[in-house]
Formats: C-alpha cells, structure tokens, sequence
C-alpha cells in the first residue's frame, strides 16, 4: 500500500537529497512539492526542487508558496548552500513550477488525502498559512515530520534556536499549537554519528556510483564546506535528508517522547528557541500554568521530540534510495 | 588556612545541606551568610539562616539580610510545594535567639571583600540579587574576589522552575545577567550537572543514622523535598543535588568537566531566565550579544557518585 506524502520545503542541497530520498521510495506517493522562503528565495527554491523531481525521472508538481516569513525579515542561507543553494552546481530545471499557491496546494493536497505525510524542510512559512487558513486540515494529516528546532540543546544559527524555526519563529509557533501531529526532528540528531564521513561520501560516489550518489554529494559542496569551516562538524550534516528518513521509516527515531513544546517569539537572544517542557514542569508553577495555558487547555502534549535516530539505518536508507 | 566564603541563600532545604557541608568542611571558613528570597520570602529566608546557624553551633557567624525584591520586577512567590511552608520541609524550627547584621547583604558583601583583597569566594547559591546590588555598589569587588561559585543556570539542559529556565536564574534573570558578565572569575554549578548528581533513598538515610545535629536536622526536613522530587519525576527515587553541588566545586572542583563560554540571559518571552552559552560553532551569525561578554566557567559534567560521597562523609561523620 502506498502512502502519500506532500513536501514543504525551502530547497537547497540538503533538502534536495531529501525530496530524492522520497520520491526514490517505492511505496511513498508525493502528491506535491511546496516551496517556501528560506535558505533559497522561492525562485531558486523551486529550480533545484524542480531539477530534482526531473534527476528522479519523476512528475511531481512544484509549487510556489510564501516569499517573505510571516513577519520578520528573511536571512537567506547563501554562505551555507552557496549562491544557488546546490554548491555553485547551478544546477538548471527544463520543467516550469506548476500554476497555484502552495498554500491553497497544501489545503487541497491534504483535504483530498485523509492519512498524508506532511514533511516540512523549511520555514513553517507556507503550513502557518495553511492551517490559518483551513485549520480543519490537521485532522487529516497522519504524520506532520518537522525538520527543525534544537531540543534544549545549542542552536546552529544562534546560540539558541536553529535555522528553519528561528527564521519564522510565528509561524512555527502556529504550526506547533495547530494540533498537527508534529514530530520534531531537531538539529542535534542530523549531526554528529549521523554526518556522511570522507568514507561514506567515497562509498557513495565510487562504490554506488550512480547518477543519484554523486548528485548526493555534489550538490552538497558548499554545505560540506560550511559544516566543517563553519559550524566545526566533521563530515557532511544532512537535516532534512535524516528527517526524511524518520518520515519514510518512523523506526528510524530509536528514542523519542512528547512534550508541551512553544517557540520563543519575544526573546532578546532566544527567538525561535524551541522550549521543550523536557522535566515536565508546566504544572507545577503558578507562572508556567499562566504562560503555557495556550498549549496545555488544548490536552495532553502533542509534539513528539526525537531524541535519538539509529545512524547507520539512515544512512542505509540514504544508500538504498541512491540505488533505486 | 580555610578559604573564606560567604554564602548567599535562601534557605531552603538544600540550602540548608550546602551551608552544613560548607560548616563541616575544614577546608572552608563561612565568615557569613547573606540572605536573599527564592525557596522563601527574604525575611524567612534569614531567619532560617540565623536558626541553622544555632543548629549547628555556630551563632557567631554573621547573617545580612538581603534584597526582598529581584532588581527589575516583583518577586514571583517562594516554592512551598518544594520546601515547605517554613522552606525546611514544616518541621517548624523555634524562633532564632540571634539577630541578623544591622546592615545589607550587598553592603556586607562589599565590605567583606574590599577588606580582604584576593581572599574571599562568594558562593551566591539563591537567586542573583544581593550579588548584582553589590557589583553597583562597589564595581571594585570584580578584581577583589577570588573568585565566585554559583548554584544555578541550565546551560545546556532542560529547565526546572520553566521549561527553558532553572529556578535561581529565573527569579531574577536582569540580576543574572549582570552577574555572569561581570568579567570576574566566576564558575556557574547549574543543572547541567545537578541533574547528574542523585541522592537515593539509601543515602538519605544515612543522615538519620549519624548522630551530629547537622544530620539530624537534614534527616529531619528531607523528606518532603524528597517528596517532591519523587512527585514531579515520577520514577525517580530521592533527590537531586542542587545548592551542595557549588560546595563541592569549591572542595574539588577535579569533580567537575568545565568549559569556558560566554553566557548571555534572557530576560524576555517564554524562555525568560535561560542561561545560553554561546559555544563558539555553528551559531555565530549573530553573535552580537556574545561578544566581549566574559567567558564563565560552565560545569557541564560531574562525577556525580563521588560528590555524593563526599557530602555524606563531611555530614554523617560524629
């Protein structure tokens, strides 16, 4: 049985290993890709979205979504991803973008198929309108896979938040108190184990030695150069590639829990910080019950936390896909 | 000699640990307690300074009250659920026979340190109030003290009064922030690793076994607090040691893995009270508020069996 899935994404090179790595799995359907502000304006977003979909062989629409967050100014990725966001590939799509707003794509998408898979690699831009717009349309997703936040853990783009999240913190605060069945794949469980090393990267490229491994691993030049100039990593850290993962195959989260989880908007050094009531305190002072109310009258916790991802299976997941 | 240190509490019964342990360590020299609100309100919580000073013989050590107030904002209420009503787990202690300094916590503290250049360690283990007040007052302490230890923060670890902040940093986090960038030697003991440091139930009971007054009134208002660690970590059996833990920085601080980051506070949002290092990759596209802040030594791991048995050996021996 196929599942179906619909992506949101802000497409540079990490996002396009992961939209390969679906449409690359036999029993997922992509009914669509939506672009979003991001690392990317939505214009390049959407030309390495597209290229990808093409690399696959597959016709799977691309949508334009939201070209600004909800409010605050846009911080591109560039010195990450490189000026075209695939590590000066420059990478070029035959296809055009399909006619209509990602939003009004996400409503339809997942109002026509009750059970989707909504995969968010980006700024939560484009699913905060949608569920504004139509909130009935959390009861009809399954999974909602968030590629963001770092769980009271370091950010990697301030000392406090990481990148997706804290370049729309409103918005990603909406999607989280919307209802949507988040799992938060935060930045913490797509480092470290989790990096393609020179040997995986060698195993991809002259062992599988596929069209698909080396795009793997070319488009992610700049990103490769980033993570170990910038953020100090060794490797290649592929985040949206491992949320991905964990969407195709949920086993893949070897640890994980739910929590009461709200994204800071009004800190001074903490915007888009993912506060995660990790030890479970909300109900025990009079101010957290006050401040926290927004989240728990609507129940018990909601968001699952991945804490943990089984390293070697993803990357056996990454491999498989390149074979397809 | 013992190296002198002044005590900034809010008593509180893992205070009330921290200054028994810090009164059996012939390491150390408590040449005062200085008060201060958080477990309790600050009039409570000097009062119970003066009463586990005459518990443990010692009235002669002086108590300064401190501020009743955080520097910005009114006090958010003690913890009663934690601590008890009478913040010593309501065993209702008599009045004290003593009478605390006829002069501020701050004032004392500057006072103190000005007199005694290079000799004194301040180990702040309530809220940051009194220390913030004393850093206006007399900027000169900075290269006066040897040094500060400090109970609280949560670097890279869960919250405990809020899910994004630890208790003493979120009852005053303006105060905080002055604080850890002073630009003063200063180590924060937070729940990094207090959460790493467990007192079971088997050690608690050794308290009741030994026969010294200390123990025995730890034996005493223990277990309510251990109540309330076992009510709101369901699973969890004793407690966590919070306050003792900058005690035993201060005995050994070979315990502890450290590192040195700079720390800013937030003061707004939801999140107010978290301590955040700036950790120095992968976040310094916006570093502004980081920068030429101070690094402070940030305990990020304990061993936490040998901290424990530590404390027991200084309080339970006769």
């Amino acid at each position: 049985m196929t599942r179906k899935m619909i992506i949101d994404t802000d497409t540079a090179s990490d996002d396009a290993v992961a939209i390969m790595m679906a449409l690359q799995t036999p029993d997922i359907e992509v009914e669509a890709i939506t672009v979003v502000a991001g690392n990317m304006p939505v214009e390049q977003g959407s030309i390495n979205a597209r290229y990808t979909v093409e690399l696959c062989g597959k016709h799977v629409p691309v949508y334009h979504g939201a070209d600004q967050p909800l409010t605050r100014e846009i911080y591109r990725a560039y010195f990450f991803h490189g000026p075209d966001g695939m590590g000066g590939m420059n990478y070029q799509a035959k296809t055009p973008p399909a006619e209509g707003h990602a939003v009004e794509v996400l409503i339809d998408t997942i109002k026509a198929n009750p059970g989707i898979i909504l995969v968010t690699l980006g700024p939560l831009t484009n699913v905060a309108l949608a569920v504004a717009k139509a909130p009935e349309i959390v009861e009809n997703v399954n999974r909602c896979v968030v590629m963001g936040g770092a769980a009271n853990v370091v950010g990697n783009i301030t000392p406090a938040a990481e990148y997706n999240i804290w370049c729309d913190p409103e918005a990603a605060r909406m999607v989280f108190r919307s209802g949507l069945p988040v799992e938060m794949v935060g930045w913490e469980v797509c480092r470290g184990e989790a990096n393609l090393s020179d040997a995986d990267m060698r195993f991809l490229k002259e062992e599988i030695n596929t069209p698909l491994a080396h795009f793997t691993v070319d488009c992610n030049i700049s990103a490769l150069d980033a993570n170990r100039n910038w953020l100090g990593d060794p490797g290649l850290g592929l985040p949206d590639p491992v949320a991905m993962a964990i969407a195709i195959d949920p086993t893949l989260c070897t640890r994980q829990s739910k929590h009461y989880v709200e994204v800071e908007c009004d800190g001074t050094y903490t915007r888009g910080m993912t506060v995660v009531d990790q030890l479970n305190v909300t109900p025990y002072d009079t101010a957290n019950v006050a401040m926290w109310q927004p989240l728990t009258q609507k129940g018990a916790p909601h968001i699952t936390v991945c804490w943990e991802i089984d390293a070697r299976r993803w990357k056996d997941l990454l491999y498989q896909t390149v074979r397809a | 000699m013992p190296r002198k240190i002044i005590i900034d509490t809010d008593p509180g019964v893992d205070d009330a640990m921290a200054i028994f342990f810090a009164l059996r360590s012939p390491e150390l020299d408590v040449i005062g307690l200085t008060t201060i609100f958080g477990n309790v309100h600050t009039s409570l919580a000097t009062t119970n300074a003066l009463r586990l000073l005459e518990i443990a013989g010692r009235p002669d050590i002086p108590v300064a009250k401190g501020s009743d107030h955080p520097l910005a904002v009114p006090f958010g209420g003690p913890v009663p659920f934690v601590h008890g009503d009478d913040g010593q787990g309501n065993v209702h202690l008599p009045a004290p026979t003593t009478a605390p300094l006829d002069q501020s916590a701050a004032a004392f503290i500057v006072e103190q340190v000005m007199a005694a250049p290079g000799a004194i360690t301040l180990v702040p283990v309530g809220p940051l109030t009194n220390i913030a007040l004393a850093l206006r007052l007399e900027p000169r302490i900075i290269e006066r003290v040897r040094e500060v230890v400090l109970m609280g923060g949560n670097a890279l670890a869960p919250g405990n009064a809020t899910p994004a902040a630890e208790a003493n940093v979120h009852n005053d986090p303006e105060a905080a922030d002055v604080v850890l960038g002073a630009g003063w030697p200063i180590t924060m003991v937070g729940l990094d690793v207090t959460h790493k440091v467990h007192m079971s139930g088997a050690h608690l009971a050794q308290y009741a076994q030994a026969a010294n007054p200390l123990a025995q009134h730890i034996a005493r208002i223990v277990p309510f607090y251990r109540a309330y660690f076992e009510r709101c970590f369901p699973g969890s059996e004793g407690i966590y040691v919070h306050d003792s833990s900058a005690i035993a920085y201060l005995l050994d601080p070979g315990l502890f893995e450290t590192r040195q980051w700079p720390i800013r506070v937030e003061t707004q949002g939801i999140s107010r009270g978290k301590t955040w290092p700036a950790t120095g990759s992968g976040n310094d596209a916006h570093p502004a508020a980081w920068q030429g802040r101070p690094p402070v030594n940030v305990c990020i791991g304990v061993d936490g069996a040998r901290l424990v048995a530590l404390e027991l050996e200084r309080l339970t021996r006769s």
